[in-house]
C-alpha cells in the first residue's frame, strides 16, 4: 500500500544546531505511529517540520505529493492538521469558535456565500456547526459548546483542541504530547477516543507522547528519537527492549553496572 | 427580564434605526450635528476596530484613511463636481486601495514598528493636507457642496442625517456579518496566534491585507460622511489627535467587540460635548475619565457590559444563538451513550 506520509533524510538545522537529522519515515495510511524519546530529541521539531512551521532539508511525500516547498496553510488544507504541546487556544472566545476556526477552509470563500448566505441554501456557517457539534459530540464535550475557552478544565482545552484539529476531517493527525497536564482518567479517556479514531475513522495519526504506557497501547509501532536521529523503530515491546533505547532512556550500561 | 435579550432581538435593529429618525425630528442643530457625528464616527470606529481590535494590527493610519476619504468627496465635488453620491463610494474605494498598500508593510513588520510605520503615513497624510495647496488649498481647508437628492438639496444638519444614518446602518450591519463569519475569525485568529492560524489553514498574509484593506474602506466612507456632516474639511482634522481619538474609541470601547466600536464612538464624541460646561477643565476630565475607564473596565465599555450580561455576548459564527436553545454549558440530552461512557472517565 501506498504509504500516506514519507520522509527521506529530513533535516533541521538551527544555526550550527541539528535539531533533526537524516529522519526517513513511513507512515501507512490508517496506523497510529507513536514517537517517543528522551527531552530534546527533536520531536516537536519534527512536527514542525512536517507542518512546515520549521525550514527542513530533505523530501517529504504526503498523500502522494511532494510538499516540502508547500506554504504551512496550504498543507493544514491537504488535510495535515496538528495540536500543540503547550494548548494553543483562543482564550476568550467559546469553544465554538475555536472548532471553527479548524474549518476555516471547509466554508466557502466566496463571501458572498459565506457572509451574505446568498444564492440560498443551507449558510456554510450552518453546516459548520453541525459538524463541529458533531465531532464534540463524538469526543464528549458538545455540552461545552458555548463555553468561554478560558473556563474550561486542562483536559477539556486538550479535546478541544482535538476538536479543532478532527473538524475538518485531517488525512493525517499530528498530536504533539496530548497528555500533558492530564489525570490518569482523561488519560483514559484520550486511550479509546484515539483507539476509536483507528477504528471508526481510520485516522492516521502520529502520537508524541510522553506516556508510553499510552503510546504502547494505541500505536501500531513505534520511532524512537535521540539527538534528532532515528534510533529504532517496531513494534512496542521489540522497540521497548531494543538496547540502544533503555540506554537513550535510563542512561548508559556502564552506570547500570555499576 | 434580562437586558441583553432586548439587544440580542432582532427587532432590535430596526427599532433603534426608527427611533433615531424620529428623535432627529426632534433636535435643535446642535444635537443634530452631534448625532450627526456620531453616527459618522460609528463608521470609522468599525474600521479601526477591525484592524486594531479583531486582526491585532497595530494600525493607526485610519486617521490618514479618513482624511483621504474626506478631501475626496470634497475634491471631487469642489473641483470637478462629481456628485456625492459618486465621490462616497469612490472615497471608500480609493482608501480601501490605499490601505491594502499600506498593509503590505505588517506583512513584515509587527506590533511597535508597524504603529510607528502606520503613524508615520498619518503624518504624511496630514503634512500633504497642509502643504499641497495646489489641491487640498492648504489650511484655508475646502467647502463641501451640499449632495442633492432628486432635486432636493441636503444641505441642512437634518437633511445630511438620513444620508448619514442609512450608510452607517448599513456599513455596521455589513460588519457584523463580516466578523460573524470564516473572515472575522480568522482575523482573530491572527490576533490570538499566527502560528495556530496557519497551523488551520488560514493564508495570514491575505487575510492580514484584507483586514486593512476592509478597514481603509470604512475609514474612507466615514470621511466621506463626515464631510457631509460637517461640510468644510480642513487639515486640522486630521493631525495625531485624530489618530489618538481612534485608537482611544477601540480601547474604550473595548477590543475586538462590534458593540465596543459602536459604544466608544458613542462615548468619545459625546464627551468633550458633555464636558464643555467644565470650561477649562475639560481636557483634564477628558484625559481623567479615559484613564478611569481603562483602569476599572479593562476589557473597555462593551466588555464591561457583556461580563454583566447587559449587552449579549459577541459569538463570531453566524446563526450561534440557534445553539442556545440546546443548553447554555449543559450536555445535550440526546449525547450518544457512548460518549457518556466516555465523559465517566473524568
Amino acid at each position: 500500500m501506498e504509504p500516506l506520509l514519507e520522509t527521506q533524510d529530513l533535516t533541521v538545522r538551527f544555526g550550527g544546531v541539528v535539531a533533526v537529522e537524516d529522519v526517513s519515515l513511513t507512515v501507512p495510511p490508517g496506523e497510529i505511529r507513536g514517537i517517543i524519546g528522551p527531552n530534546g530529541a527533536g520531536k516537536s521539531t519534527l512536527f514542525n517540520a512536517l507542518s512546515g512551521v520549521v525550514k527542513a532539508e530533505g523530501r517529504i511525500n504526503f498523500d502522494g505529493r511532494d510538499i516540502a516547498d508547500v506554504p504551512v496553510h496550504q498543507r493544514a488544507g491537504l488535510g495535515l492538521r496538528r495540536t500543540f504541546q503547550h494548548v494553543r487556544l483562543m482564550q476568550n472566545r467559546t469553544a465554538l469558535e475555536n472548532v471553527l476556526v479548524g474549518m476555516h477552509l471547509e466554508i466557502p470563500a466566496n463571501p458572498l456565500k459565506s457572509v451574505l448566505n446568498l444564492g440560498g441554501g443551507v449558510s456554510p456557517d450552518r453546516v459548520a456547526r453541525d459538524r463541529a457539534r458533531e465531532v464534540m459530540s463524538f469526543l464528549g464535550i458538545d455540552g461545552l459548546i458555548l463555553r468561554e475557552t478560558g473556563t474550561l478544565t486542562i483536559a477539556q482545552q486538550r479535546l478541544l483542541e482535538l476538536a479543532r484539529a478532527l473538524a475538518p476531517g485531517p488525512k493525517l493527525l499530528m498530536l504533539d504530547e496530548p497528555c500533558a497536564g492530564l489525570s490518569v482518567p482523561a488519560v483514559q479517556t484520550l486511550d479509546e477516543i484515539l483507539l476509536r479514531l483507528k477504528e471508526e475513522w481510520k485516522l492516521t495519526i502520529l502520537l508524541v507522547e510522553h506516556v508510553v504506557s499510552l503510546v504502547i497501547d494505541v500505536s501500531d509501532s513505534i520511532t524512537v528519537l535521540d539527538k534528532g536521529r532515528v534510533i529504532a523503530e517496531g513494534a512496542g515491546d521489540e522497540v521497548m527492549s531494543n538496547p540502544a533505547v533503555k540506554q537513550a532512556y535510563l542512561g548508559t550500561e556502564e552506570v547500570d553496572a555499576a | 427580564m434580562e437586558i441583553h435579550r432586548l439587544f440580542a432581538n432582532r427587532l432590535f435593529t430596526p427599532a433603534l434605526f426608527v427611533a433615531l429618525c424620529l428623535v432627529s425630528t426632534a433636535t435643535n442643530p446642535y444635537l443634530q450635528y452631534l448625532l450627526n457625528l456620531i453616527l459618522v464616527y460609528v463608521v470609522v470606529a468599525v474600521g479601526q476596530m477591525i484592524v486594531l481590535g479583531f486582526a491585532g494590527q497595530f494600525a493607526f493610519a485610519n486617521a490618514a484613511f479618513m482624511g483621504i476619504g474626506a478631501y475626496t468627496v470634497a475634491l471631487l465635488g469642489s473641483h470637478f463636481g462629481i456628485s456625492y453620491w459618486v465621490s462616497l463610494p469612490a472615497a471608500g474605494v480609493l482608501c480601501a486601495v490605499v490601505g491594502c498598500i499600506v498593509g503590505l508593510p505588517a506583512l513584515r513588520l509587527r506590533r511597535v514598528y508597524l504603529g510607528l510605520m502606520t503613524m508615520g503615513f498619518a503624518e504624511l497624510c496630514y503634512w500633504l493636507f497642509l502643504h499641497w495647496r495646489d489641491v487640498t488649498l492648504g489650511t484655508d481647508g475646502v467647502k463641501v457642496a451640499a449632495p442633492t437628492f432628486f432635486g432636493i438639496r441636503l444641505d441642512t444638519d437634518d437633511a445630511a442625517f438620513f444620508v448619514i444614518v442609512i450608510v452607517t446602518f448599513a456599513m455596521v450591519l455589513l460588519a457584523k456579518a463580516i466578523l460573524a463569519s470564516r473572515y472575522g475569525r480568522a482575523f482573530i485568529a491572527i490576533r490570538e496566534n499566527e502560528l495556530v492560524a496557519r497551523c488551520n489553514g488560514i493564508n495570514v498574509p491575505l487575510y492580514k491585507t484584507l483586514a486593512f484593506t476592509l478597514s481603509g474602506f470604512y475609514a474612507g466612507i466615514g470621511g466621506g460622511l463626515f464631510a457631509l456632516a460637517v461640510r468644510f474639511v480642513a487639515p486640522d482634522t486630521f493631525n495625531l489627535l485624530q489618530v489618538v481619538l481612534h485608537f482611544a474609541i477601540v480601547m474604550v470601547g473595548g477590543v475586538g467587540t462590534l458593540s465596543g466600536a459602536l459604544l466608544g464612538a458613542l462615548f468619545l464624541t459625546m464627551l468633550p460635548e458633555v464636558l464643555r460646561g467644565t470650561q477649562a477643565a475639560q481636557e483634564m476630565m477628558y484625559g481623567v475619565l479615559l484613564i478611569g475607564v481603562i483602569v476599572f473596565m479593562p476589557k473597555g465599555v462593551a466588555g464591561y457590559l457583556i461580563e454583566r450580561r447587559i449587552l449579549p455576548p459577541e459569538v463570531l459564527v453566524h446563526g450561534w444563538r440557534e445553539e442556545v436553545r440546546e443548553g447554555d454549558g449543559t450536555p445535550r440530552a440526546d449525547a450518544k451513550p457512548s460518549t457518556a461512557e466516555l465523559q465517566k472517565g473524568r
